[in-house]
């Protein structure tokens, strides 16, 4: 044998020893322990401080291990007892009184009594906690709690808060003046190991008792794995390393569907929207011609009558979407306008519109009444493969009124920054979520002195007539105990929203799932956490 | 005196490469557009929390020198700041990634080079043109293939993890840099002499070219290395691997500076030792000409 | 020699078929095709089409000049830009070449990426797809040389000692001719920077576009079409979805078949 091919059969050898070590490594974070329901979250949780939640991950923990007075049933969309014997509102809807079921225990085995809950409300009302949920008492420093008896809590409200009891669905009741950031709990689970940007892990809480009366969870543990990528994700509940997915994409959807047709359920429209809008802010850093046609009425209107909507959901989200004219979604029963007569696709209305406003065509351009060509960009998130989509979509279909659209995707914060701080875009096409089926959740967008009113943030007053009018039934609905006549006030927002097309409504993506074969007792909801709403009944089926 | 002198210029030299990437990076991150904004002020239930959290980032961030004096103040503490994002100090985020990025390093880098070292011996050791395919081929396929089209086959097939991608993305490239190295050092005309006169080709590789291109494999390895850890943040976010890349992409996402800096540095200080240990045959080289020209 | 001929009239005949492709009458990279969505290959679409029914060989053929063109010049740019900076440190007085390498080390380290946002940010958004990538094409090639500056200046050094350099000095060549006589030698390492940076070019290009830069819609990018790879949806969808990627390995392989090779020497 030569000297180098010697040292040829050396360095096979190493690189062979090299390639051992590099084999095995696309495994999750942590083996499963037994009995544990494993799925994914996008990103590490915030923060652990249930009154402290200020993230939709932080949320989810929250929703696992949070013992709460009332419960906001996703399936039913009714407001339950939880820790909560029975509750009630009093006539004038300014005093809840809760009345809390007997023998309640936290984790570590102490008890549950009303001081308990009554701090934890008084934490999250707390100015020093800085808790997102105390705003939603409107006027959280005039609240007062009361425990007149070992059982008994009454919270008094200086003023009405429409759907109230979904409030109390957010409080944790935790041992008093002993915050834990979920070590201790009165909920399903506990918190038992974080590693970050791994995994969190829960363990069950051997004292959680449901309000059905059933014992603790059935599953012995919780672990959230710290996942972003959907391709990994996939592979891995296909591996049966996860259990559940809960918003698949739709092209993973189809191919899970390929691959396993009953792991999979498209549960039909969601509450959330896609929505486009232009930028309609007086002091916005573009040029007033530009603002002349984001703010009239009749350039809005044949934008949204030149979009083809069916193909945006058939071709960007693969047929699971529902075109949408309004920004109530058909999931959303008791408050959605079926009568609602928004503009639909209709290229040669939308020329004529465009015609009577003054604009023209010089060629195959359109040109406003002062020659300035009719040329915006479109402005959206980087990371959603539909959204990017749909924005290539829309370029077709206005090329065919003659506008020129070339379409931007930012990260986020360069994002948010032009959308929030600088005002510095044209047209944006984003998603709105909505994790409370109530119209009144959706008053920041709607006021129009809101600083979420995305097409003209914080007006001092109302710009235009109609968004007066907007804001005055939004007020109403907010304030009257008649719910026929909240109903009314918000169809007759849908009716001017669909009319003035501030947002032009794109689509309501469905809510699509995948769901472990080995998975028992789910029962997906519409509303979020779709597949986990009720994780004390899930468990997995016992191995053969 | 000598040792010292050079010892001290070394410092000097690391200590001006600190500064300018303290300085350069707070400028970049602090002006970058998004610097003082949040995905959560969308959201009507979080809209107002993350304004009051932005505004206490402003008022911190407000003058530049002001915001390095923290910066710095963070490093002299010893926990180099408060990660903006997580909100804990940055130290106990690095600890455990440094171990897993140096794990991923270590084992793929001296895989890449085995790998790319065997390819353009035996590139070189078999002349023959059309069997050039053999090796261009794979390499060109590994180059022209973008690193998640990559993880998705491992992801596919089952099996090989970011060690094998990262080692095979570094290898392609380094074979590239030593095929075309070795070709040149075949052509030396005393290997073209010895080459007559008949010795054997792995008698030439073993005794003059390995030798000869001493210098230059060392630069390589440091060119490697540098691309290794450009590398390092496309691989570890693709497979989720718990490393410094996956935590400096986080930290770009979310404009978390004091994470960008401790990150930043320590990319600044690997590639300054590389340059250092990949120079010391320069060094060696420049003594022995300067005593040349003093005799 | 001949298989060089043969590369270079393969490389020509590609970009020439690829330049009938997208100029033919009819033909359009943008059209899109609604009724046929990731169709297979037919007389109508020779390739397929893509997820939106865009016919996928006048997109590849059109992506092949565009980002092609701009990965070349890019990356030629970048590699002058290294050979000029590593000679510069390796012959000018030593404090100048000190100074550049320093350089080199705090370039390498600096987070560029925030740069790139800037670069956005100042690019009013509706700039054409093409200034957009000229642009893009433009910046990666100025912030991709350090890496190799460096091999290129220990490379440098090496030469400058050459006793056949030491001769050529005394003798009195200066300036110009003694590049003239470097930069041959530097061949075996910017050949090879050259080559990996355009296939390095074209999906940093389509990387970009992560942050507003870069090809945008509905102009076709390369790296775009290779990053469909990483989706195995797309994957198991169409067997088409490979076609960038060979024609790029192929047109790799003729660039280095062409490249100036020194065996011939």
């Amino acid at each position: 044998m030569t000297r180098l091919s010697r040292r040829l059969v050396h360095c096979c050898a190493a690189v062979a020893l090299a390639a051992a070590f590099a084999r095995p490594c696309i495994a999750q974070a942590a083996p499963r322990l037994p009995g544990e329901l494993v799925w994914t979250i996008g990103y590490d949780p915030k923060t652990f401080d249930p009154a402290k939640v200020d993230d939709q991950e932080s949320e989810m923990v929250r929703y696992l291990t949070a013992g709460v007075l009332l419960r906001f049933n996703r399936l039913t969309q009714k407001v339950e007892p939880e820790l909560a014997q029975s509750w009630s509102l009093s006539e004038d809807g300014k005093m809840v009184t809760f009345k809390l079921r007997p023998n309640l225990k936290f984790s570590d085995g102490s008890s549950l009594a009303a001081q308990d809950a009554a701090w934890s409300i008084r934490r999250v009302l707390d100015p020093a906690t800085a808790s997102p949920v105390a705003e939603e008492f409107l006027s959280p420093a005039g609240v007062r709690v009361e425990t007149p008896g070992a059982s008994t809590v009454i919270v008094h409200l200086p003023q009405r808060v429409i759907g109230i009891g979904k409030v109390f669905d957010e409080i944790a009741i935790e041992p008093a003046n002993h915050p834990s950031e979920a070590r201790v709990t009165s909920g399903p689970f506990v918190l038992a190991d974080y590693r970050r940007s791994q995994y969190v892990r829960l363990r069950r809480n051997p004292s959680f008792s449901s309000a059905a009366g059933a014992g603790p969870a059935l599953a012995a543990g919780v672990r959230l794995d710290i996942l972003e990528n959907p391709e990994q994700e996939t592979r891995l509940f296909e591996r049966g390393e996860y259990d559940l997915i809960q918003n698949l994409a739709p092209d993973y959807f189809e191919l899970l569907k390929s691959r396993d047709l009953s792991s999979v359920r498209d549960l039909g429209p969601s509450l959330n929207t896609e929505q486009m809008w232009f930028n309609q802010f007086p002091l916005a850093p573009i040029p007033a011609w530009e603002k002349a046609w984001f703010s009239n009425r009749a350039f809005r209107v044949a934008v949204s009558q030149a979009i083809h909507r069916d193909d945006l959901a058939r071709i960007a989200y693969l047929g699971h979407a529902t075109p949408a004219y309004g920004f109530i979604s058909p999931a959303d029963a008791a408050w959605h306008d079926a009568s609602l007569t928004a503009p639909r696709t209709d290229v040669a209305a939308a020329k004529a519109g465009l015609a009577r406003a003054g604009f023209h065509w010089h060629g195959s351009h359109l040109e406003d009444a002062s020659g300035h060509p009719v040329r915006f960009s479109i402005l959206t998130n980087e990371g959603n493969a539909a959204r990017q989509k749909m924005a290539t979509l829309i370029q077709q279909d206005l090329a065919a009124l003659g506008i020129d659209v070339t379409v931007v995707a930012l990260d986020f914060p360069a994002l948010i920054e032009r959308l929030m701080h600088t005002q510095d875009y044209e047209a944006c096409l984003l998603g709105l979520e909505n994790v409370d089926p109530d119209p009144n959740a959706m008053m920041n967008l709607w006021l129009s002195s809101s600083p979420n009113h995305q097409w003209d943030p914080s007006e001092k007053t109302p710009a235009t007539l109609w968004e007066a009018e907007i804001d005055r039934e939004m007020n109403l609905q907010a304030s009257t105990r008649v719910d026929s006549e909240r109903k009314r006030a918000v169809d007759r927002v849908q009716e001017i929203v669909a009319d003035e097309q501030p947002f032009i409504y794109l689509v309501y993506p469905n809510v699509l799932v995948a769901i472990s074969p080995r998975l028992q007792g789910v029962r997906p909801a519409v509303l979020a956490p779709s597949l986990v709403w009720n994780v004390q009944d899930l468990r997995l089926a016992e191995a053969r | 005196m000598r040792p010292a002198l050079s010892a001290a210029k070394w410092l000097a030299r690391t200590l001006a490469i600190v500064l300018f990437v303290l300085v350069g990076s707070t400028l970049l991150v602090r002006f970058a557009p998004g610097y003082l904004s949040d995905a959560r002020e969308m959201d009507a239930r979080y809209g107002d929390a993350a304004r009051v959290e932005l505004s206490a980032e402003a008022a911190r961030s407000h003058s530049l020198p002001h915001l390095l004096a923290v910066e710095v103040y963070g490093w002299a503490h010893g926990d180099a700041g408060l990660s903006r994002q997580y909100g804990v100090p940055v130290s106990a985020l690095l600890a455990p990634r440094l171990a897993v990025t140096g794990g991923l390093l270590l084992r793929s880098l001296p895989l890449a080079w085995a790998l790319a070292l065997l390819a353009s011996l035996a590139s070189s050791a078999i002349r023959n043109r059309s069997l050039a395919l053999l090796w261009q081929g794979p390499a060109a396929l590994l180059l022209a293939v973008p690193t998640a089209a990559m993880a998705t086959v491992c992801l596919l097939a089952g099996s090989g993890g970011p060690v094998l991608v990262m080692a095979l993305l570094l290898a392609a490239r380094d074979f590239k840099f030593l095929h075309h190295a070795l070709r040149k050092a075949w052509l030396d005309p005393h290997l073209l002499h010895a080459r007559a006169q008949g010795l054997r080709a792995h008698r030439l590789m073993a005794a003059h070219i390995l030798p000869s291109l001493a210098p230059q494999l060392a630069a390589l390895a440091s060119l490697s290395l540098v691309t290794a850890l450009s590398a390092l943040v496309p691989v570890e976010v693709i497979f989720n691997v718990p490393g410094l890349g996956q935590l400096a992409w986080n930290a770009a996402l979310n404009r978390d500076l004091p994470v960008l800096l401790a990150v930043t540095m320590i990319m600044a200080l690997a590639v300054t030792l590389a340059g250092m240990l990949s120079g010391r045959q320069d060094a060696q080289g420049e003594a022995q000409q300067e005593v040349w020209r003093s005799a | 020699m001949r298989l060089k001929l043969v590369a270079a009239f393969l490389l020509a005949a590609v970009i020439l078929a690829s330049a009938i492709i997208v100029a033919r009458p009819g033909a359009s990279y943008s059209r899109q095709d609604r009724s046929s969505l990731l169709a297979g290959a037919s007389l109508r679409h020779p390739a397929g089409t893509d997820a939106l029914g865009r016919d996928r060989l006048v997109r590849v053929a059109a992506a092949l000049l565009l980002s092609l063109v701009g990965a070349f010049l890019a990356s030629a740019l970048t590699t002058s830009i290294a050979a000029g900076m590593g000679t510069l440190a390796a012959f000018a007085p030593r404090p100048i070449g000190a100074l550049c390498l320093l350089g080199c080390d705090v370039f390498l380290a600096l987070p560029w990426m925030f740069l790139l946002m800037m670069v956005r940010s100042a690019l009013p958004l509706s700039a054409s797809p093409l200034s957009s990538a000229a642009i893009t094409f433009l910046v990666l090639a100025a912030l991709g040389w350090p890496a190799c500056a460096r091999a290129v200046h220990r490379g440098a050094l090496n030469l400058r000692r050459a006793d056949w350099m030491l001769h050529a000095r005394a003798s009195g060549l200066r300036g110009i001719q003694l590049v003239r006589c470097v930069t041959p030698n530097l061949i075996p390492l910017l050949l090879p920077q050259f080559l990996v940076s355009i296939p390095a070019f074209v999906i940093a290009e389509a990387n970009l576009g992560a942050i507003g830069l870069g090809i945008g819609e509905p102009l076709p990018s390369w790296g775009g079409m290779l990053l469909e790879l990483d989706n195995s949806a797309m994957l198991f969808a169409t067997r088409w979805v490979y076609f960038p990627v060979a024609l790029l390995v192929l047109v790799l392989l003729l660039l280095e078949a062409v490249a100036p090779s020194d065996l011939e020497a």
